[in-house]
């Protein structure tokens, strides 16, 4: 396979995830900062609902990483 | 791990019920709760005098808080009150909340006025110089004006518009001030004085008039401003002195009143949880197994026979009401920080902060895993350490960035990481077990084996928590941990990482498990399967993150020969360093954080636990609580 068809594949193993991640925080932010002017004892859930999408962006770094070392192999 | 507690029972003679309270409290150990519904017993009514009593002493309470907020705490302990005296607290209370605000309302007066005369200044000084020097007789008129900055073309439109008006017969002279505005000086005959104003306000040009109180011309103003100017400061320190004397005077009974009237207050809220019939009293409260005997000798040696604690037996009452207070050993107790930030688990659940001692500095090791980071963030946390105080939470994030620095000076050794390739570069410090930056996927390995232990013990723990209540759901648990083993040695058996021949008894297995499980825990059954695999998948965070930890770090070093310049190279490359240093302490703090909340702690832990407040003496509250 190409060195480009496995780079492009890889960027958009990282890539899209990381737009849905972005996507998801920008609509847990606001929410959460809302929330916490009313409750501020409320910002250990809001870092934790904030860190939730990252498992996307993170898993889709680890499928880059896999798709890379195969087509380098 | 949670302390046990004991129910206990306390019964007495109703005259002797505010007596009782009084001990209790000297002793700081009865959580009380309200007495259960008992046909024989009714709830304590507080009488309308010491109803009225409540109210006076909670309106000295305010103005004792009121006159401390402005005066300032006393630090220290507070010497208790042998006879308490509410009428001279309220008296003095009173005063020196009347006085502090006559003292602040006078205060900001003053810096009123010095704010007035400050922007005053400039423009009267001026003003001032160019009438001395023009000498002004009763025939002329003048008139003072200020113009702002974006205003300086009307000196030249107001100059012809006099004209037009009175001809030659004015004089204007103007100075700039540094602001960029111009102060205007014009002279007119007393005659035209009338048309002049008239013109002024058409042309939206503002005349300047000297504060109140200060004289009608710059000339008679400026010394009277000078003058006050110079007597304000002095007048503020007689202020700040008077408010200092009044402190020293009051802040050591206020402190004592404080306390005392907080104390007694919560003697009379207290009375309401007890149960009474004409005669005797009857008060519930939970109490730490360890000091019950404790509480029993205080009222015994108090009340004699008049008073008696029992113990409830373990069948009377349900655990899920008891209170909870956490209590770990040295070397765990700061962590109960990070515990805390969640809701109590609940009275009979696990106390996960041992656990969390273990885990967390190793994942925040894992993540950051660099010896040279390592040794700074000992650093800071030895600094930490040093300028806080014991109890806050200052220290306990000191003692928690102890163990989280020494594991990633262990990774750090073991992955050669010292600030990045910095320690391999020059003093040929070779990793003592792998490369992170190379070996990947045994990178990723090792995180997930971690995650499979981490989420296996966080299911034994469920069975346990939930083995005496909830029999079914226990088993339930135990399989998920019984199908998470198979299913990891079905995938490392099929790469040939284990014996190829376990492949097949752990799918048969698996297929057999399955309806047992759909059995146990319903239909969610399989979507909670997938969830646990879920979670050991999410552990693959540590190896993303180390990762980009590392190569973050690379890339700094890199900067250095990159840039031309050696100079602006190193220091680009000690910023770069720098970043990455502090997001070290921020990123693997929340996903180490989030690793044990969401992945680890939902498989066993039962918030909803109720916060041990025993009825004791007030005590101010420390700055930041641990």
């Amino acid at each position: 396979m190409s060195v480009a068809l496995i780079a492009i594949a890889a960027a958009l193993a990282v890539g899209i995830p990381a737009l849905a991640t972005a996507w998801a925080q920008s609509r847990i932010g606001p929410a959460a900062a809302a929330s916490l002017a009313e409750k501020p004892e409320l910002s250990t859930t809001a870092i934790i609902l904030l860190a939730i999408p990252e498992t996307m962006v993170i898993l889709g770094f680890v499928v880059a990483v896999l798709i890379m070392l195969r087509g380098a192999a | 791990m949670i302390v046990p507690m004991a129910r206990v029972r306390i019964l007495g003679t109703r005259a002797s019920l505010p007596n009782v309270i009084r001990a209790l409290q000297d002793t700081g150990v009865v959580h009380l709760v309200p007495q259960p519904a008992i046909r024989e017993l009714t709830a304590f009514r507080l009488p309308a005098l010491e109803s009225r009593r409540r109210r006076q002493l909670v309106r000295i309470l305010e103005d004792s808080e009121a006159a401390l907020a402005g005066l300032g705490d006393s630090n220290g302990r507070i010497p208790r009150s042998a006879a308490p005296d509410c009428v001279r607290w309220a008296r003095l209370a009173g005063r020196a909340r009347r006085q502090l605000a006559r003292l602040d309302c006078r205060a900001q007066t003053l810096e009123e006025e010095r704010a007035l005369l400050a922007r005053y200044h400039g423009v009267f000084e001026i003003l001032e110089r160019l009438l001395r020097a023009r000498e002004a007789t009763a025939a002329a008129t003048a008139f003072h004006v200020v113009l702002r900055a974006d205003q300086t073309d009307a000196v030249p439109r107001l100059r012809t518009a006099l004209g037009e008006l009175i001809g030659e017969a004015f004089e204007t002279v103007t100075e700039r001030l540094p602001g960029g505005e111009t102060v205007m000086l014009l002279l007119v005959p007393a005659a035209a004085a009338e048309r002049v104003e008239r013109l002024l306000a058409d042309t939206r040009v503002e005349e300047v008039s000297a504060p109140r109180g200060y004289g009608a011309s710059p000339v008679e103003a400026g010394p009277r401003m000078r003058e006050r100017e110079r007597a304000i400061p002095g007048e503020l320190e007689a202020i700040r002195r008077e408010r200092a004397e009044l402190g020293r005077r009051c802040r050591g009974e206020l402190t004592r009143a404080r306390a005392a009237l907080r104390d007694q207050v919560a003697q009379l809220d207290t009375l309401s949880l007890a149960g009474v019939t004409p005669h005797a009293f009857v008060l519930e409260g939970w109490v730490p197994e360890a000091a019950e005997h404790r509480l029993v000798r205080a009222i015994e040696a108090a009340f004699g026979r008049d008073v008696v604690v029992e113990t409830l037996a373990r069948e009377d009452w349900r655990g899920e009401e008891a209170p909870v207070v956490l209590h770990n050993p040295r070397l765990f107790r700061p962590f109960e920080l990070l515990t805390r930030m969640l809701p109590l688990p609940r009275y009979g659940t696990i106390d996960p902060t041992p656990y969390v001692g273990v885990f967390f500095p190793m994942f925040f090791g894992l993540i950051l895993g660099d010896a040279g980071y390592g040794v700074l963030l000992a650093l800071l946390a030895l600094v930490l350490h040093r300028r806080s105080r014991p109890g806050t939470t200052l220290r306990a994030a000191a003692e928690i960035g102890g163990p989280c620095a020494l594991f990633a000076i262990v990774f750090g050794v073991l992955f050669g990481e010292y600030f990045g390739d910095l320690g391999r570069a020059w003093l040929h410090l070779e990793p003592v077990w792998f490369d992170r930056g190379e070996a990947i996927v045994p990178f990723l390995g090792l995180t997930l084996a971690l995650g499979t232990v981490h989420i296996l013990l966080g299911l034994i723990l469920g069975v346990v928590t939930s083995a005496r209540r909830h029999p079914r759901h226990a088993a339930g648990r135990g399989l998920s941990a019984a199908m998470l083993i198979l299913i990891v040695a079905a995938i490392l058996a099929a790469l040939d990482l284990v014996p190829r021949g376990l492949l097949t008894p752990a799918v048969i297995l698996l297929f057999v498990a399955f309806p047992v499980l759909v059995i146990l825990e319903g239909v969610v059954a399989p979507v909670e399967l997938l969830t646990t695999i879920g979670h050991v998948l999410s552990y693959a965070r540590i190896m993303a993150l180390g990762t980009a930890s590392v190569m973050l770090a690379v890339v700094a070093n890199r900067m250095a020969g990159a840039l031309g310049s050696a100079v602006i190279g190193v220091l680009f490359a000690l910023l770069f360093h720098l970043v990455n240093f502090g997001l070290a302490l921020f990123t693997p703090t929340i996903h180490a954080l989030r690793l044990h909340y969401v992945e680890f702690f939902g498989t066993f832990y039962s918030p909803g636990g109720v916060r041990y407040q025993p009825l004791g003496h007030w005590t101010p509250p420390v700055a930041h609580p641990a």
